[in-house]
């Protein structure tokens, strides 16, 4: 055993820890307008110190869902005399296996983050400089119903765009809350222009699978036997149940895997073999893949007959495109004998993942990339079946009518400029902002709703998103932490953290199927409120004031109402869903146990509110298996196997031909990885104690990972003179940052590589500001042609010392 | 009485850090990216891209060893520490006078200085937290993602932990030194 395991040692060859140090946490926070010192109590709800030693005290321990990522394990919160000590991992929920993450354990810090909105404010100064001043709830609502004399109020900019709520655009992060947003914004108000993290993350991903397979579905990696994962990463991405299901069976274990990365990550430290794949290149690899099984006829054939759709032609299309190993190998710098190796290995496996990925899109090809390793997992017969890809099921609850009204005026969205397949509901942030900026869009766009979603962050370019929003005559923003993008906001409304709130209950499908629900540990902090008790507040303010403006321009309205006593006038209001408060009439509590009785009974109702999770039989389900494991549905029980006959594999999708989209995964030679000499591709990915743009500030999670570096080659950087902790400019066609330098040969020579969502520029978050580099002002704004996705892997930088 | 250890089945550790973080959140330990009561030791893998030994490239996550024949426990000159009642080595920081002869005794470097009550710290099995609320985990072993830590009573064969050192091959840090750890690498 040679690994170093001294504290000293390890801490000077550490990356993360040997920049920064102790955090010194600025005293003072001028975003609150009031002097708020650190982890000073005024009401003794927050606690004195930042880590909490717990007590042999009486505590209560409630059930959340984690809310740092998209995961939601389970935990339950040790509430001390009113002050959250610690998270505890939930034994009960099958998704989270009684885990939290390092994030999902720092989500205390979340809660009580000294930079966090505390009330609600509407801008003074200019956007982008912070200045505001501290009002009540209602004269937010008032000022964005009615504008101050900085920015314009909703309506007006409804009157003088004569009830156009397209006018209104809107955008939402992930999150249990978010369906209520849409509701509020989308089917309420009625706007249809709303753009979400789907465009910027895992789009392609899920539409390649879900038009091949019917389902983006579930890797089975407890009881699979061979995996090849490409295109993510899953030891420092986290995803549940995935990355604790992989990790305990690697290592010459019983899962061999297979890892490409075009660098050298901490999954590729538990690999049996990990191929250094180009930036780009993975669907010349997963097509020669094919092709070697097609060619040596190694494919379940059975299977291929009974489930596939247009085989033939695919099998055709890929054998005359001769997509050999050797044609691969120059493409991909993947050996062609590893390739032929890995063919055969994945075809005579008992059980073998070509693992799906997630997150975003790394080039154009995606889409196709996605498509061809469906078909290839399908191509092996490991489908709807214990140990291979599974469709799982989900536990019903009822869903709830929306009395949607229809507003007459209300244009339809726009954002479908080089796009195949554009998207009703979910839009393309990037098409979208252009479209707006450069004036293509058909009207004006003149407010953003904003909530949770920080796109000066996550959306490439952020220049353009700056100019985007200041563009608008009205921003409004619902959010925990003063980011980027809130800084361009009119009105800021804070929001609970997801340990102050009891969330929508939800169901979490898959083969061991959940209820799961989030509940309040704590009252919410300083004057913040719960998404939904926000929505229905601006749903009462908004609501008569807006529908005043649909009688004006609707003549659909006013010849259903001509004639009509106010109080019948009212009626119709209420029926036709004008009537903008209906949906939060009830508080989520009420709701949520209305629900679940309604579905499962009472005593449903009383294991969820106690475990935070309930399946039918749990009780008797439930086992621990030891101190760290728990059985959670008998292994007869479990839904491997779902399809049956309705299992159709999609080889070919004729359909999308018309559409300009390859009906069978295609290689175009325009595909092909290259950089200019002198520069570098510019790679990025996320880590196991961050989530993206908001996590920067937790100070526990800082205190771990402070900044981001740029990776690169260790005999590039020596040659430039470029050594540990340097600074370096980095610059694209669009922007440039200065970032420190980690050289490393765990990356190639014309390659870099940073983690995504550092460098905030908003000085309210005083812990994340100024440390590192934000990605997205580098990546270039480009988008893959099906979705009009944003393709995150496609910029070329140039780098010097500075 | 128990006589507690940990066994880490070690292959498991992608070295997230949700140990050191629950570690902290339980215990109160004071932030600094120097003050953490575990950690996880890792190489870089040996080579130049693309051709990187794999096998070079490892993660070991560390903390005190907890020994029976603790080196810290026989050249402290105050008797802050000591064993407690669980054969957890513990430190008592009214007894501590910060001359810092353990943290030059421990073999594992496993030692630090809290800098809010000037004394030595270092990992307590959760003695004065968890266990002294009758919970029988600590707080990395119930949080690891990946399972890595099995934590019990080694007088005790029936509990996890001695059926998997009786299982399973295992090895200790430093063994040439004597100090008789009670961690426990799983193979």
């Amino acid at each position: 055993m040679s690994v170093e395991v001294s504290r000293r040692k390890f801490l000077q060859g550490s990356v993360a820890l040997s920049v920064a140090g102790a955090s010194a946490i600025s005293a003072t926070n001028l975003f609150s307008s009031e002097h708020a010192s650190k982890h000073q109590s005024a009401n003794g709800r927050i606690p004195s110190t930042i880590t909490t030693k717990t007590s042999t005290k009486e505590a209560e321990n409630v059930p959340f869902l984690c809310g740092i990522c998209v995961n939601k394990c389970a935990g339950f919160a040790r509430v001390e005399d009113g002050i959250i000590t610690k998270l505890n991992p939930n034994p009960y929920f099958p998704k989270s296996r009684n885990m939290l993450c390092p994030r999902g354990n720092a989500g205390i810090q979340t809660l009580y983050d000294p930079d966090r909105l505390k009330y609600p404010m509407i801008r003074i100064g200019e956007r982008g400089d912070g200045k505001y001043k501290r009002v009540t709830w209602d004269e937010a609502y008032e000022a964005i119903l009615n504008g101050t004399n900085k920015f314009k109020g909703i309506k007006q900019i409804l009157d003088e765009e004569k009830d156009n709520r397209a006018t209104i655009g809107y955008c939402n992060g992930e999150g249990l809350s978010k369906e209520g947003f849409e509701v509020l914004v989308g089917e309420k108000i009625g706007s249809p222009n709303y753009v979400d993290e789907i465009s910027i993350c895992l789009e392609t991903t899920l539409g390649g699978y879900v038009n091949t397979l019917g389902t983006y579905g579930e890797a089975d990696l407890n009881n699979a036997d061979y995996l090849i994962i490409a295109g993510a990463n899953r030891a420092e991405a986290i995803i549940t149940p995935d990355t604790m299901d992989m990790f305990k069976r690697s290592k010459g274990r019983g899962l061999k895997t297979i890892v490409l990365d075009p660098r050298f990550t901490n999954t590729s430290a538990k690999a049996d073999r990990w191929y250094a794949v180009n930036p780009g290149t993975d669907l010349a690899f997963v097509l020669s893949l094919t092709y070697v099984v097609l060619k040596e006829e190694l494919y379940d054939k059975d299977f291929v007959a009974e489930h596939g759709i247009g085989f033939d032609e695919y099998k055709n299309t890929i054998l005359s495109s001769k997509y050999t190993p050797e044609w691969a190998a120059e493409i991909t710098n993947i050996p062609a004998k590893e390739i032929y190796k890995t063919a055969r290995e994945f075809m005579q496996a008992r059980s073998p993942i070509y693992y799906q990925g997630r997150r975003s899109v790394f080039s154009k090809n995606d889409f196709q990339l996605r498509r061809a390793m469906a078909t290839f997992q399908a191509l092996s017969g490991n489908l709807d079946k214990k140990g291979g890809l599974v469709y799982g099921e989900k536990l019903a609850l009822p869903k709830e009518d929306i009395n949607a009204p229809i507003y007459g005026q209300a244009q339809p969205r726009f954002d479908k400029e080089g796009i195949a397949i554009p998207s009703q509901k979910t839009g393309s942030w990037i098409v979208f902002r252009n479209m707006v900026l450069e004036g293509k869009a058909p009207y004006k766009v003149r407010s953003m709703f904003m909530r949770k979603h920080n796109p000066l962050a996550g959306v490439p370019n952020t220049k353009k998103t700056v100019q985007f929003l200041k563009m608008m005559d009205l921003n409004v923003m619902i959010d925990i932490l003063p980011s980027d993008t809130t800084m361009y906001a009119d009105v800021v409304l804070p929001e609970a953290s997801y340990l102050e709130r009891t969330s929508p209950v939800s169901s979490y499908g898959a083969t061991e199927p959940a209820i799961v629900q989030r509940k309040a540990s704590i009252a919410p902090l300083y004057e913040t409120k719960t998404p939904e008790v926000i929505y229905k507040e601006l749903a009462e303010k908004l609501s008569k004031p807006l529908w005043e403006i649909t009688k004006k321009y609707d003549e659909d309205v006013q010849d259903d109402t001509e004639g009509m006593s106010p109080k019948e006038i009212l009626a119709y209001y209420k029926e036709n869903g004008f009537d903008l408060t209906d949906p939060w009439e009830k508080p989520v509590e009420e709701q949520n146990k209305e629900k679940v009785v309604s579905m499962y009974g009472e005593k449903a109702w009383k294991i969820l509110e106690e475990r935070g999770v309930y399946y039918p039989h749990i009780e008797e389900y439930h086992k621990q298996l030891n101190p760290n494991e728990s059985e959670y549905y008998p292994d007869n029980k479990k839904k491997y196997t779902t399809q049956n006959d309705k299992l159709k594999v999609h080889f070919t999708l004729p359909n999308l031909a018309k559409k300009g989209v390859d009906a069978v995964p295609t290689w175009h030679d325009d595909y092909k990885f290259s950089v200019p000499e002198g520069q570098f591709r510019l790679v990025t990915g996320r880590h196991a104690q961050f989530t993206q743009s908001g996590t920067t500030n937790n100070a526990m999670l800082r205190d771990l990972i402070p900044t981001n570096y740029i990776w690169i080659n260790q005999r590039v950087a020596d040659k430039r003179g470029i050594k540990f902790g340097d600074k370096v400019e980095v610059k694209s066609n669009i922007g440039k940052v200065e970032i420190l330098a980690y050289p490393t040969e765990k990356i190639a020579p014309n390659q870099i590589f940073m983690l995504h969502g550092f460098g905030g520029s908003s000085e309210k978050m005083e812990m994340a500001y100024g440390m590192g580099a934000n990605d997205a002002l580098l990546i270039e704004d480009k988008i893959e042609p099906v979705y009009g996705a944003a393709v995150m892997h496609e910029t070329n930088v140039e780098i010097r010392k500075v | 009485m128990a006589r507690y250890g940990m066994a880490l089945d070690y292959k498991n550790c992608i070295n997230c850090k949700a140990c050191e973080v629950a570690c902290k959140e339980e215990n109160g330990v004071e932030l600094g990216a120097e003050k953490h009561r575990i950690w996880v030791g890792g190489n870089n893998p040996e080579g130049q891209w693309p051709l990187l030994d794999i096998a070079s490239a490892a993660f070991l996550p560390s903390q005190c060893q907890h020994c029976d024949d603790a080196p810290c426990e026989e050249v402290c000159p105050t008797h802050a520490t000591y064993y407690d009642e669980n054969g957890v080595v513990r430190v008592n920081a009214d007894k501590c006078i910060l001359c810092s002869y353990c943290m030059n005794a421990c073999p594992y470097d496993a030692r630090y200085v809290d800098d809010r009550t000037m004394t030595v710290d270092k990992c307590t099995f959760c003695s004065d937290t968890r266990l002294a609320r009758g919970e029988t985990t600590t707080a990395c072993q119930n949080t690891c993602p990946t399972k890595v830590r099995t934590f019990g009573d080694l007088d005790d064969p029936e509990s996890e932990i001695s059926e998997l050192l009786r299982t399973r091959e295992h090895f200790s840090l430093k063994s040439h030194l004597g100090t008789n750890p009670k961690l426990f690498y799983l193979t």
